[in-house]
This record gives C-alpha cells, sequence and structure tokens, in this order.
C-alpha cells in the first residue's frame, strides 16, 4: 500500500536549513493498522503531510497504492488525496459554518467517485457513527467526540483505501477516547490501511505495528 | 469538478458568510445606487434644458440685452461670453423689429418682481408684461380662464393672467406666503409637511376651500388688476411660469416702472428665412444702439451652449461614478481578501479533502463576482426607487433612467466583481495545504 524510500525532508528557515526527515524508508502493507510515534518536533506531522500528497518530498520515492506520488503532478495528488486517502486531524479540522451533513458530504463534493446516491452514502455513515440526530448541527454545538465522529464519518465518505490519523484522540477525554479507538479497530476490521501519528503509548498499542520516529529517521 | 458545483460553493460561501457579506456589500450598493441617481440627475436635467430650448423653435430668434463674446473659433460663447450689462432693448426696439421683413411675430418680455396682494394674502411674484403672443411662444397652457387678446393689450387693459403657484398661494392654498406685512395673517402661515404630505397623497387640499380668482381683482403696487385666466401648471427647471404674473406690454409700461426688456423672441416666417432673419434683426437694433449693448442668438447656439453644459455634467458623472466604483471595489477586495486570511483553515480543509486550486480559485472568484452582482442589483433597485419617489414627489424636473445606464450599471458591477475578484481568488488558490491546516 505504501512504499516510501530514502525520503527526505528539509525546512528552511532565512537562510538555515534543517533535515526533518533524513532518508525515511516505510512499507505498510495493505489493511495494516500502524502507528508512528515520536516525540514533539521530530517531523511526525512532516511525515503524516508527505504520505497524505499535502506535501512533497525533496528527495526519495513515495509509492501509494503501486503509484509513484513522487513523480506525480500536482492535479494527480490532488485526485489521488481525494479518492484513496482519508484524514483524521487532531483538531478536527471540520469547517464551522457547514452543517455535519456537509462537511461529511464535503470530499464527495470533489471527488469524482460514483458511489451511487450520495445523500444515502452520508446517512448511513452519520447513522453508523451515532450522528443522525445531529446531522443538521454546526460543529460548534458538537462535544468533542462528537467532532471526531464527524471527522472519521468525513474520512470514511469516499470509502478511501488509506486513512492517516494525525494524534486522533490529542483532544479528547479517556472515555472517548477509547470509543474513538473503538471506531478505529472497525474501520481496521473493514479492510481500512490506517496510518495513526501519536505520542500516546496506549493509542499506538491498538496498532498491528508501531514504529518511532528519530532524529529524522523510522527506527 | 464541474463550474457550476463551484459555483454552488460559492453561493453557499456567500449565504454562511452574510453578515460580513452584507458590510462588503453596502459598497457596491452605495455606488451602484450613485451611479444611478447621478446618471438620471445628468439624463434629466440635459432633457429638460434640451426641451426647453428646444421649446424656443428653430424658427425662433432670442433677442437679450448684454453682448455674447465671440469664443475662440468665433462662434458665440454663451456660457462665459455674456456680459451682464443693464438691459437697454426697449418696446421701441420690438417695434423696429416688427417691421423687418421675414419676421412673423415679436414677444418683447418685461419682468420685475413685486409683491400681488389678494385680501390678506401676499405673494412674492416675478411679473411679466409681454404680448398676447406669449402662451402661444412659450407654450404656456391656460386651466382656467383665458388669455388676454391683442385688443384688451392695445387698450392698457388692466388685466393679468397668473402663474398656478401664484394663485393657489393667493388662495392660501400653499405655503409659500410671505408675511411681509409683519405677521399678521393666519391664513399665510406655512403647512406642516405632514400635511404637504396629506395633500400629496390624496391628490387634493385638505386644508383650502377649492375657489378661483377669476373675475377676482388682485393689487400689484397699489394698483387694482382683474385676474382673466391661471396658467396651467409648468414646473420646470429654470423658466417656470408656475410663479409668474403676466399682463399685458403696454399696461405694464403704464402701470409699473419697468422700462427696459429682458428678452424678446422673434419668429421668423419660415425656416428659411432664420438667417436672414437673425441678421436683419441685428441690424434693425443697431440702428437704434450707439452700441452693440444686445444679443441676437438662434436656437441652434441655444443648443450648443447646452452641449456643453452637458458635456461638464456627463464629464462629472463620469468621475464621480469612477471614483465611487474605485472606492467600492477596493473595499471589496479588502474584504474577500480578509474573509480568504480568515477561511484560510478552511481552504486547507478543502484542499485537503481533494478541491484542486482551480476549485478553490472559483469559488473565492464567484463569490466576490457574486457580491457585486447582487450589490450591484440593490443599488439599481434603490435608485430606481429613488427615482420613482422624486419623480412623484418633485416637480422641478424629471429623473431619467434610461435602460442603457441600467445595463451599464450591471456591467460594470460584472466588471468590479471580476476584477477584484481576481487578487482574493489567487491568495486563496495558491495557499499550501498543509499550512494552511496550521494556521491559527
Amino acid at each position: 500500500m505504501i512504499e516510501l524510500k530514502d525520503a527526505q525532508k528539509h525546512f528552511r528557515s532565512g537562510n538555515l536549513k534543517s533535515a526533518v526527515l533524513r532518508g525515511v524508508n516505510l512499507n505498510v502493507k495493505q489493511g495494516e493498522y500502524v502507528a508512528i510515534m515520536g516525540k514533539s518536533g521530530f517531523g511526525k506531522s512532516t511525515m503524516l503531510n508527505l504520505l497524505g500528497t499535502l506535501d512533497v518530498l525533496d528527495s526519495g520515492e513515495y509509492k501509494l497504492t503501486g503509484k509513484s506520488v513522487h513523480k506525480m503532478s500536482r492535479g494527480k495528488r490532488v485526485r489521488l488525496r481525494n479518492e484513496e486517502i482519508g484524514f483524521v486531524f487532531q483538531h478536527f479540522q471540520l469547517i464551522p459554518n457547514l452543517s455535519v451533513y456537509q462537511n461529511v458530504l464535503l470530499p464527495l463534493t470533489y471527488g469524482r467517485k460514483r458511489l451511487g446516491k450520495k445523500k444515502a452514502r452520508v446517512l448511513a455513515l452519520l447513522d453508523e457513527m451515532g450522528l443522525s440526530d445531529k446531522r443538521n448541527q454546526k460543529p460548534d454545538r458538537l462535544s468533542g467526540g462528537e467532532k471526531q465522529r464527524v471527522a472519521i464519518a468525513r474520512a470514511l465518505v469516499n470509502e478511501p483505501g488509506l486513512i492517516l490519523a494525525d494524534e486522533p484522540t490529542g483532544s479528547l477525554d479517556e472515555e472517548t477516547t477509547e470509543s474513538i479507538l473503538g471506531l478505529f479497530d472497525r474501520v481496521h476490521e473493514n479492510g481500512a490501511t490506517i496510518v495513526v501519528i501519536t505520542h500516546d503509548q496506549e493509542v499506538a498499542e491498538r496498532a498491528d505495528r508501531i514504529l518511532h520516529l528519530q532524529n529524522g529517521v523510522l527506527v | 469538478m464541474k463550474l457550476l458545483t463551484t459555483f454552488k460553493l460559492a453561493c453557499f460561501g456567500l449565504w454562511s458568510n452574510r453578515y460580513r457579506v452584507l458590510s462588503a456589500m453596502m459598497g457596491v450598493v452605495i455606488g451602484m445606487f450613485a451611479v444611478i441617481v447621478l446618471a438620471a440627475i445628468a439624463i434629466g436635467v440635459k432633457d429638460t434644458l434640451m426641451k426647453q430650448m428646444g421649446s424656443l423653435g428653430a424658427e425662433q430668434i432670442l433677442v437679450l440685452p448684454g453682448r455674447i463674446l465671440d469664443s475662440a473659433d468665433g462662434q458665440k460663447d454663451l456660457l462665459s461670453g455674456l456680459t451682464s450689462v443693464p438691459s437697454t432693448l426697449t418696446y421701441e426696439d420690438a417695434q423696429a423689429v416688427e417691421k423687418v421683413s421675414n419676421v412673423k411675430t415679436v414677444t418683447p418680455q418685461l419682468e420685475t418682481v413685486n409683491f400681488v396682494e389678494y385680501e390678506k394674502n401676499k405673494v412674492q411674484s416675478a411679473v411679466v408684461g409681454t404680448t398676447s403672443q406669449y402662451s402661444r411662444i412659450q407654450h404656456a397652457t391656460i386651466s382656467q380662464g383665458r388669455f388676454f387678446t391683442k385688443e384688451e393689450q392695445g387698450a392698457k387693459a388692466k388685466v393679468i393672467v397668473l402663474g398656478n403657484n401664484i394663485h393657489d398661494s393667493l388662495l392660501g392654498k400653499n405655503q409659500q406666503l410671505e408675511d411681509q406685512a409683519g405677521g399678521s395673517s393666519e391664513s399665510a402661515k406655512p403647512k406642516t409637511w405632514w400635511k404637504r404630505v396629506l395633500d400629496k397623497l390624496l391628490g387634493e387640499n385638505v386644508s383650502a376651500a377649492e375657489v378661483s380668482l377669476i373675475g377676482k381683482n388682485v393689487i400689484i403696487n397699489e394698483e387694482s388688476y382683474e385676474v382673466i385666466g391661471v396658467l396651467a401648471p409648468n414646473a420646470t427647471l429654470g423658466s417656470s411660469t408656475d410663479n409668474n404674473v403676466i399682463m399685458p406690454i403696454e399696461t405694464a409700461l403704464a402701470t409699473t416702472d419697468m422700462k427696459n426688456l429682458t428678452r424678446m423672441i422673434v419668429e421668423a416666417s419660415s425656416l428659411d428665412a432664420v438667417d436672414e432673419v437673425d441678421g436683419a434683426v441685428f441690424g434693425a437694433l443697431a440702428e437704434n444702439h450707439s452700441e452693440i449693448d444686445f444679443s441676437v442668438v438662434k436656437q441652434d447656439q441655444m443648443l450648443g451652449a447646452l452641449g456643453k453644459v452637458t458635456s461638464i455634467l456627463q464629464v462629472m458623472l463620469v468621475g464621480i461614478t469612477a471614483t465611487a466604483l474605485l472606492i467600492s471595489g477596493t473595499g471589496i477586495m479588502n474584504v474577500m481578501v480578509m474573509s480568504v486570511r480568515e477561511r484560510t483553515r478552511e481552504i486547507g480543509i478543502r484542499k485537503a479533502l481533494g478541491a484542486t486550486t482551480f476549485e478553490v480559485m472559483m469559488q473565492f472568484f464567484f463569490e466576490t463576482l457574486l457580491l457585486c452582482i447582487i450589490g450591484g442589483a440593490v443599488g439599481i433597485g434603490l435608485g430606481y426607487v429613488f427615482i420613482e419617489i422624486w419623480n412623484s414627489n418633485i416637480e422641478i424636473f424629471a429623473l431619467v433612467l434610461p435602460f442603457w445606464a441600467v445595463k451599464l450599471a450591471l456591467y460594470t458591477s460584472v466588471a468590479i466583481g471580476s476584477l477584484v475578484g481576481i487578487y482574493p481568488a489567487l491568495k486563496a488558490a495558491s495557499m499550501n495545504p498543509s499550512k494552511a491546516l496550521r494556521f491559527e
């Protein structure tokens, strides 16, 4: 599913150039659940941005479902992102002016995938997440757990092969964390590949494999 | 994704941010309102003046006191070339002009300001002494009674025709009475604004009895005159007859201290004879005057001068419009740039979920464009309402809103929206999604 070879990424700050990823190698199989751990500032988010095609490598190779992402045009990367990747962020990243239903619908709005009736797909997902009665509400009326469930529904709506989650329980209490992790387990059981970036050992332990990002390399 | 979908997203984006959008829209609304109203004023003034000048008739020649100087191109400069000197034109001049060949009629006019009294009411008016031709030449319609005849003119009959306003004021019907004698008259009190509005709405005078002064005597400068006619309302810019009191010129010369003519309208027997009559009238008058202290002007010269005035109005209109649109356009662009900045994270989310650069760009472009079009339409609508209210309440001159002005305003809204929408749209489209998602 994911093949990352000698991936390097630098950031410039004025004249200073600092290496964030120094030749990362990663292989994730279809249907695998992987957790990437690391301290703050060790490049976890950079890693997620690269895997999610939100950013590009300075050097190295990145293949997703066999397609060479590092050689793709921006347009093709955007389409790949829409069709193959679902994001779950720590701070939910819901659009405040849109209702729960509209937030979940958003990837379908931009997508080309024909998934039958879009409305039925969104409503089914909201039902599955226990959010049917909240579908017309704005995100600011929801609890943290509900917001994250909306974000997960949005990540799943396009039936992507890969779910990328960045500290998905970072803003939640213990009880809600457990419920969200339970959802991830269910998504994984349904065959999705999941990569979770976290610094929480408890979250990481739900994964099949735990990797550590240290000094810009995975160990 | 289809353009239609980005358009729908833009509509939704505007609706979601409707309160901010409303404040941004105000600029366009005011700008377009100003464009529509100013265009209507400029065209209304032009039409009214053209109508008045046109009413002079192509075969008519105007004789004015004072000499009109020539401009650099040898033409009479009616705008700045008219010297202000006391009139030396007399009734004898008019009689001399009458003898010029191919002159059909001569309508001399004496004019002064005086008080007209009827019972306790006293009104200031323009007293005009002229001939029986006046009503035809000035297109003045009689609403009651009749105009004086040539025989009455020759017999120095003390008869007068009242302008509509003067007639109503003398009857205490409107507020334009002046209580010069020390505020003794109860009926001379101006009506309150709500009473005037009520009068307008009901189409009638709610506080005054409907009576006519025909056959009654009024006092001007201690002389008594019989009212034989009342002119129909003729409220036009510049030369309304509503506040005039018209009497035969011989009567005016005999009973008032008016001696010199304020103008004279000479009518040629045919259009072909106008140039010849123009020269002959000038010659006839020059014989009676030791110096050229009068001017003879044809209709085309008047219209030429008017063209200059309206051109100035149009240049002013273009200037004001351009300024209004520049300000509103800049305002909208600023608001949209602010909106893009505030919605940075939203842009990041949209891009992360699969929105292309083009789709984000078009969404923000359509938002600005729609904002300008809706704002423009509202401004045009408000302008139209203003013009309707003006035209049904104010009679000085009518505002004219041609369809081309509406179309121009709408096209301008689209042009502004397109122009000022580019920068915010590009700014939104060029955002890096990973950075935008981290925006606080």
